[in-house]
């Protein structure tokens, strides 16, 4: 399994780094198109992204709990931030339905080493949500955001207590805002 | 009947020995060129590294650039050296 990396870096990286020079806006609203295109042809529903109104550089993604797991049936969505040198630097991505996982913390920060220093131009957005499904399943629980959620992680039936009982309290508050 | 040659001229073709048709950064053909670049051809070159994966120059100058001071192949993360 890859190694984790603190979100803080993440943050950090992309503020003193705003990609390689050269790039201009117009070449990577045709590259987020073209993905926007594949993922909307793809027949794999179980992650999905959309940009958020106009804004080609700002999406909300979703992706299904993975089978056979804890987070089976739960549906969860992100925002992905795009910076102007994507792919050369990955987006910011962060959970938006609060999730309880070792290496999500309470703000929707994620510890993967894929949106940080492991990031590779190779990826696109399709991969990153899968990659992000598969974290689910496949936390890290050795450098966790959520100790909380790392410690319960090796008792699975107390876990999916926990997990499902903050999942419905949250979707509870979050529906009379959405009215 | 008899021919006499006044004139010929030659025509070639070329490409590049790829395994694939597209550049994995940019995601554009290597017959054509990185998405910075007008013209195909010699200005726009494919780029390989001793680790055999090959991209557009310009697209591989940026990642090196992005990812300093690593220098790595973005498909195998071996340390990238030009073949």
């Amino acid at each position: 399994m890859s190694q984790n990396v603190a979100p803080q870096s993440t943050v950090s990286k992309n503020s003193t780094n705003q990609g390689p020079p050269f790039v201009d806006s117009n070449t990577v609203s045709k590259r987020l198109q073209g993905e926007l295109m594949r993922l909307m042809m793809n027949p794999n529903k179980e992650v999905s992204a959309f940009p958020e109104g106009d804004n080609l550089f700002k999406w909300i993604a979703t992706i299904q709990g993975p089978k056979e797991t804890v987070y089976e049936s739960l549906t969860y969505k992100l925002s992905l931030t795009f910076p102007s040198g994507y792919p050369y630097s990955p987006p910011t991505v962060k959970f938006i339905t609060e999730c309880f996982h070792p290496n999500v913390d309470l703000r929707g920060n994620i510890c993967l080493d894929i949106l940080a220093g492991r990031w590779s131009p190779l990826m696109d957005v399709h991969a990153l949500l899968i990659s992000l499904q598969s974290l689910l399943a496949e936390p890290n629980v050795s450098s966790p955001l959520n100790s909380e959620a790392a410690q319960l992680w090796p008792n699975q039936v107390a876990y999916k207590k926990q997990l499902l009982a903050l999942y419905d309290k949250a979707n509870r508050e979050d529906k009379p805002d959405t009215k | 009947m008899k021919v006499k040659i006044k004139k010929w001229t030659g025509v070639g073709t070329w490409s590049y020995k790829v395994d694939y048709d597209n550049c994995g950064i940019c995601r554009q053909p290597f017959h054509g060129c990185c998405p910075y670049c007008k013209w195909p051809g010699e200005t726009c070159p494919v780029v390989w590294g001793q680790c055999t994966h090959c991209f557009h120059i310009h697209c591989m100058a940026k990642w090196l650039k992005a990812q300093e001071p690593r220098e790595q192949c973005p498909l195998c993360r071996q340390k990238w050296r030009y073949a």
